[in-house]
């Protein structure tokens, strides 16, 4: 089920996509070419720990994001639209803030951030819209981008056309 | 077999996957630069075994300075050495322009970027599979394990990126031309004095082989800056246009 009514809220869910596979991936990857090579030559270097003390929490960090995959969702009360994913994230939206509501494709920066094939999260560098606080299932195409006077947020919700429509009556409301 | 070569095949795999991935997304899926990655491949090899020592030799001998004297040689002399990696290394990595197929593509800043990188990217893999090769006719690697040799694969991934927007650097100014040409190419050779810094001072013992890992990252934010700018500079008009945007509400 895309919308879930819970009271006076309106719970949506993002498009789905396979956006945890990356963070698993990139788990995996770090465990594998940074954490078990340095365990395996021992704590005796300066390197080797150097690369466990960096590499460990990057690695916990990306299983954790992958795990809280399915938790992501947009909240609609009567004043806000809240976006959410995991214990770690949470935007607020108030409603009466919204400048522009629009579907685009972003474009791509080089700058690093929670930004993969399937999955984007935080605030990320886009080269034509700048910074964009994303909680969304895409990195780049058919994103929902939802402007205020201070912030743009990033989002993808499975169904789009009846989002907006509860958007625009609270609004409107 | 020295199990370098496995860890240079997993770092040429996922530099490839980076970089080459990179130019395809950042360039709006364009694959005509990716034949040029083949032409990169060789040169480190040409560079590092032939021309590099012959011009050492050459000027070492013009100028009577005994070989093997290490730190003991004449400081110019040293200043030398340390200057000819730059200086035959960005010149050798634009050679491929001199085929005609190559210098047609570089018809815009945009395209001149593209074919700088990969020509810089293909130089930078050339250059892992020849330090593999290096590393691997040494005695005292021979005994590590292939997960050893994790600094290597993240050296090289970062160097590959580094010499693409170095060669980006000057072939952007190339496609200028006229006084453009010789300034990106000075900027080329800083740039590439600045890269090669920690593995400078490391070699002059001043720094620790530690302290030399991590501060390749600085030269790497900056690469990254560069090209940043670079990407901003060559973009076509109407580049961020997205004629399927659907705008729901404004106010």
């Amino acid at each position: 089920m895309d919308i879930q009514q819970v009271g006076s809220m309106r719970l949506f869910i993002p498009r789905p996509s396979y956006g945890w596979v990356w963070l698993a991936f990139l788990a995996v990857i770090i465990i594998a070419l940074g954490i078990a090579p340095a365990l395996v030559a021992g704590m005796a270097s300066v390197s080797g720990r150097l690369t466990l003390i960096i590499s460990i929490p990057v690695a916990v960090a990306f299983i954790l994001l992958a795990f809280w995959f399915p938790t992501m969702r947009y909240e609609l009360n009567r004043a806000e639209l809240i976006l959410r994913y995991g214990p770690l994230l949470t935007y607020r939206i108030p409603l009466d803030e919204i400048r522009t509501i629009r579907r685009r494709n972003l474009s791509l920066t080089i700058w690093s951030s929670i930004r993969f094939p399937g999955i984007a999260l935080f605030k990320v560098p886009y080269g034509d819209v700048g910074n964009v606080k994303m909680c969304a299932t895409a990195a780049l195409n058919n994103i929902l981008l939802i402007e205020t006077e201070q912030e743009k947020y990033g989002l993808t919700p499975a169904d789009e056309e009846e989002f907006i429509a509860a958007v625009r009556a609270q609004m409107e409301a | 077999m020295p199990q370098i070569y496995i860890m240079a095949a997993i770092t040429l795999v996922i530099a490839l996957a980076f970089w080459g991935g990179l130019t395809y997304l950042f360039s709006g899926h364009q694959r005509r630069y990716f034949w040029l990655l083949l032409l990169g491949l060789p040169l480190s090899a040409i560079a590092n075994l032939i021309i590099k020592p012959q011009a050492v030799i050459a000027v070492g001998q013009a100028a009577h300075v005994q070989p093997g004297l290490g730190f003991a040689a004449p400081v110019w002399f040293l200043a030398f050495k340390v200057l000819i990696t730059p200086l035959v290394e960005e010149t050798i990595k634009v050679s491929p322009l001199l085929l005609r197929p190559a210098w047609k593509m570089v018809t815009s800043q945009a395209s001149a970027l593209w074919v700088g990188f990969v020509l810089g990217v293909s130089f930078g893999l050339g250059e892992a599979a020849y330090i593999a090769y290096a590393v691997a006719q040494n005695a005292e690697y021979a005994s590590l394990p292939w997960y050893a040799f994790t600094g290597y694969l993240n050296e090289r991934l970062m160097t590959c990126f580094a010499h693409g927007v170095l060669t980006a650097v000057l072939i952007t100014a190339i496609q200028r031309g006229g006084r453009f040409a010789l300034l990106g190419y000075l900027t080329a050779l800083s740039l590439h004095l600045f890269l090669n810094m920690p593995v400078i001072l490391y070699q002059f013992q001043w720094i620790s082989i530690e302290v030399e890992s991590i501060s390749m990252v600085v030269p790497f934010i900056v690469f990254a800056v560069i090209f940043e700018r670079l990407r901003r500079t060559a973009r076509e008009p109407g580049e961020y246009e997205d004629g399927n945007e659907i705008v729901y509400f404004q106010r």
